[in-house]
């Protein structure tokens, strides 16, 4: 098709409000059900490393001042454990944020890596290389105190090549775990 | 039929990765693992077919000066419905594949076909085409994909073939990915030669 100032300016405009219609539309349907999952998303990453809770965990979110989120969850009115939303800046691809639960008595019980952008293959094995039970050299579930890795004097495996990832997870559960004790 | 050997062109004769050489940025940065490999193929290969049928309908109404910005609005908007919709219902493919799909915009084979390919054809052929080149580019990473956590993790598509120990981590970083990718490119043409 030849090009003229009248159809050139025409076909892209009118092409570009089309565009910005069906994105709208495709907006408009799916917000609901995305801010659903991501709330979803939270809630099943809480129930699977705190002990059991029956409160609304998302209303009791606490930001602290170093950008750390602390959650409270209660059985029965009674404390049931702490969960903190954590991160490190020291990761090989830098930010990255962990959800990190504790019981009554500051031991720790589970993580979940929430945003990561770690190498697939090395750092992004983070999210189960310190939660399989069958390793307890590397198993954090069940842990008190600061925790290192074997290199830096502590008792953990370090991923297997990624050293520097490993740190900085453990670097997060610490400050976690600071949060709930200061 | 014209169909079946687009298809099957696109797969072998134009395969996207070996003998077009396009969207190397996406072929060299996801192909850590088999899995993740076929993943971003599989997702380019839904927006390929998709952006081909639409700027093959659309060919008519649009200027020759025009067509590059035309077509680079369509792409850029069937990725974000993509997007959108993965991430409102299959949040788990979406927490997987989610840092991979913004990628699809700038990845050249999309714009290719829509030049060389749909900007010409009618809309069945382009879809039939698109399809292919999909196919084509998804096999290509799946494969890069398999040689590379092979040798760096002694593992495909997450099976272990022999302790991680002896797994070389060069290949799963960057550098291994230009390597494997230019042995595999050197096969495939001793491969085609001989023919």
């Amino acid at each position: 098709m030849t090009s003229s100032l009248r159809n050139m300016v025409l076909s892209l405009t009118g092409l570009t409000f089309a565009a910005a219609a069906i994105l709208a539309g495709v907006n408009l349907v799916t917000a609901e059900p995305i801010a659903e999952a991501s709330v979803k998303a939270r809630a099943e990453a809480m129930a699977a490393i705190l002990p059991p809770f029956d409160n609304d965990i998302a209303a009791t979110a606490t930001e602290l001042p170093d950008g750390q989120t602390v959650y409270t969850a209660t059985l029965g009115g009674a404390a049931a454990g702490t969960a903190v939303e954590t991160y490190s800046d020291n990761g090989f691809s830098g930010r990255f944020t962990v959800l990190v639960g504790f019981d009554t008595e500051g031991i720790l019980t589970g993580y979940r890596v929430l945003e990561h952008a770690e190498t697939p293959g090395l750092g992004a094995r983070m999210t189960e290389w310190f939660s399989d039970p069958t390793q307890p050299t590397r198993y954090v579930t069940g842990r008190t105190g600061t925790l290192a890795v074997k290199a830096d004097g502590g008792d953990i495996d370090a991923i297997t090549g990624a050293t520097i990832t490993s740190r900085a997870f453990l670097e997060a559960l610490n400050r976690a775990r600071k949060a709930i004790t200061d | 039929m014209k169909a079946l050997h687009t298809i099957l062109s696109g797969i072998w004769q134009r395969n996207p990765t070996f003998v077009l050489i396009l969207g190397m940025c996406p072929t060299l940065g996801t192909t850590s693992s088999a899995i993740t490999g076929m993943s971003m193929g599989l997702a380019t290969m839904l927006v390929l077919i998709f952006s081909n049928a639409a700027i093959s309908a659309i060919k008519g109404i649009v200027p020759d000066k025009v067509r590059i910005p035309a077509f680079i609005v369509v792409i850029a908007s069937f990725v974000t419905v993509v997007q959108m919709v993965m991430q409102a219902w299959f949040p788990a493919l979406y927490a997987a594949l989610g840092i991979f799909i913004p990628l699809i915009v700038v990845n050249c084979i999309l714009l290719g076909r829509a030049e060389a390919f749909a900007s010409k054809n009618p809309v069945g052929l382009s879809i039939a085409d698109g399809l292919g080149t999909g196919l084509g580019f998804t096999l290509s990473l799946t494969v890069i994909g398999c040689v590379r956590e092979f040798l760096g993790a002694g593992t495909v598509f997450g099976c272990r073939i022999y302790s991680a120990d002896y797994g070389s981590l060069l290949f799963i970083l960057a550098p291994g990915a230009f390597i494997v990718l230019g042995l595999l490119l050197a096969l495939f043409n001793i491969i085609t030669d001989r023919k």
